[in-house]
């Protein structure tokens, strides 16, 4: 198994401030990972050491088995990002922006450029600074693809994206892990990295909380679901069901929390009426949090 | 133009060269077209005064106003073209890392393979290129502006004396650059390169009057600009060589100190 990325007690302060404390992330060669923490976990903060933007304060990463530091260049040439936040050159056009940085790294397929463009649906003819959050994020994203570098850096891909290009957007991500280069994307929430992850790490307040297989954190996921019923339900039809907790019974409506299969509590709601079903998105607070337990008393 | 980042920093610049080039031709051809009115009224020689006269730190320590090497330098080459030249050059030189550090748009730049050294110094080279396009474009306007009036000044002298503003200028070019390339900050940049300016300025301007700053003079990029004279006695090598001697260790502090820096997000 050959590590893409490795680091090695990664560490990173701003002053007094730790950004990233001691961590240790093995990305593999061919795999899709998702790098998954809240805003200000240090996401960004490991992805910009990695590309040499900003230096470790002690600790080390390697890509492709070179130093980050040492061998940066060779590293980004053969890694290609996406940044958090696609700022270009506001007077540039798109396909001026893409060419400028296609030469940068030594030129790419043409034809590759103008096939992602259309897929995602890219006007390459307006200054950059005429478009809107969405579009820039596209180009962003012609640029991430179109070097069919060995390593894909993607810091929240698909944000400011609709549904659609989302779709697209994955499948991209499919095609290159299928001719097995590896996709690093890191996010603040979870069906971002859901429908594509092969493996995510938790980052969490600069600490690598833990790195699981997606189908492993699938199993774990919380959803809180609230059932409304056309008349009042008895609360004892719902406690004590596998997998559900939270329960409350207010009249006509119920909600609660779900971890894993849902299928039970769905047959006891079966039994009623519903008339309404709503299902919050688990969010990535929800999901981890009460899994691995709140190690920080402050958060 | 857009096949390294040397060509696409030049492109960038077209917009406002076109303005830059309109301004220091009308600016340079209004102030030469003036040599008539001032040369037939050598009375404008007794305005100089005195050796010490204040005037001297607007004019330069020149000799006359009316001959044409003194009309040019007092009215044009003591205080204007540089001034015009070093805005050009401090805008450029603090826009190059830290404006585009503070624009956001570093991070895409450098995730591709270019190193840090090699950005800073296309940088540099586009910012001396547009310098010595602008000193053209003086140079050209005060040589089509003294056969207009007539005014008897070699053009090679001119060349001279528009070369040493194009050293000078690149020099506090470099100063911006090293500032912004240390700092990421351009606000700060701009002011810290502005004042160094003024404060060189008037370090070699003050000179003839103030004898107390003289010692100083050798610390004024100003003084190794203009004091030996380059429109009456041709460029001083020496002098010169000072200023690009200046610009390379700028330039290499500006490399330097980028390098060692986190890039700000």
């Amino acid at each position: 198994m050959v590590l893409v990325i490795h680091t090695e007690k990664l560490t990173k302060d701003y002053g007094t401030n730790r950004a990233l404390s001691e961590v240790e992330l093995e990305v593999r060669e061919g795999e899709v990972f998702g790098y998954l923490g809240p805003n200000g976990a240090g996401k960004s903060t490991t992805i910009r050491i990695l590309l040499d933007f900003i230096r470790p304060t002690s600790g080390s990463a390697n890509v492709f088995g070179l130093d980050s530091r040492a061998d940066s260049e060779e590293i980004r040439r053969r890694t290609a990002y996406l940044p958090g936040d696609v700022v270009m050159y506001d007077r540039m056009t798109g396909a001026e922006v893409l060419t400028y940085f296609a030469n940068l790294s030594g030129g790419v397929d043409q034809r590759y450029v103008a096939q992602l463009a259309e897929r995602l649906r890219c006007d390459l003819t307006q200054p950059i600074k005429s478009l809107s959050r969405g579009n820039r994020q596209k180009i962003g994203l012609v640029q991430a693809f179109m070097h069919r570098s060995e390593l894909i850096i993607m810091d929240e891909p698909s944000s400011g994206l609709d549904p659609l290009m989302q779709q697209e957007f994955y499948s991209l991500v499919e095609e290159v892990k299928s001719e097995g280069r590896t996709v690093f994307i890191s996010s603040h929430i979870m069906p971002e990295v859901e429908r594509v992850c092969d493996r995510v790490g938790i980052i969490r307040q600069g600490k690598l909380v833990t790195v699981e297989d997606i189908e492993v954190l699938k199993g774990r996921a919380l959803h809180r679901l609230e059932f409304h019923f056309s008349e009042p339900v008895p609360r004892e039809g719902f406690v004590d069901l596998p997998g559900v907790r939270d329960v409350t019974v207010e009249d006509t409506v119920v909600s609660c929390t779900v971890m894993g299969k849902p299928d039970a509590l769905i047959k006891a709601a079966a039994r009623f009426e519903v008339v309404k079903l709503v299902a919050h998105e688990s969010s990535l607070e929800d999901v981890f949090l009460s899994y691995y337990g709140d190690g920080e008393t402050d958060a | 133009m857009l096949s390294n980042v040397f060509l696409k920093t030049l492109r960038d610049q077209r917009r406002s060269m076109v303005w830059w080039t309109t301004g220091l031709v009308a600016i340079t051809m209004l102030t030469v077209l003036f040599y008539p009115s001032i040369k037939d009224s050598p009375e404008l020689d007794d305005l100089l005064g005195d050796e010490d006269s204040i005037m001297r730190a607007f004019v330069g320590d020149v000799p006359d106003l009316t001959s044409p090497e003194g009309f040019l330098n007092s009215q044009l080459y003591f205080l204007l073209a540089p001034i015009l030249l070093l805005v050009f050059a401090i805008s450029a030189g603090s826009g190059a890392v830290a404006g585009e550090e503070e624009k956001g748009s570093l991070d895409l730049l450098f995730s591709h393979p270019v190193r840090r050294a090699s950005v800073v110094l296309h940088k540099l080279a586009a910012m001396i290129v547009a310098i010595l396009g602008l000193s053209f474009v003086l140079w050209l306007t005060v040589v089509v502006g003294a056969l207009i009036v007539d005014m008897d000044i070699g053009m090679v002298r001119v060349a001279e004396a528009t070369l040493s503003a194009a050293l000078l200028a690149s020099l506090f070019g470099a100063l911006a650059l090293a500032l912004g390339c240390a700092t990421g900050k351009r606000g700060m940049t701009i002011g810290v390169s502005g004042a160094v300016t003024v404060l060189t300025y008037f370090i070699n301007a003050l000179r003839p009057v103030a004898d107390a700053i003289d010692p100083a003079r050798f610390v004024s990029p100003f003084y190794y600009y203009i004091d030996a004279d380059p429109i009456s006695n041709g460029l001083d090598p020496v002098h010169a060589l000072a200023m690009m001697a200046a610009t390379v260790l700028l330039a290499l502090a500006a490399v330097v100190t980028f390098e060692r820096r986190d890039i700000a997000v």
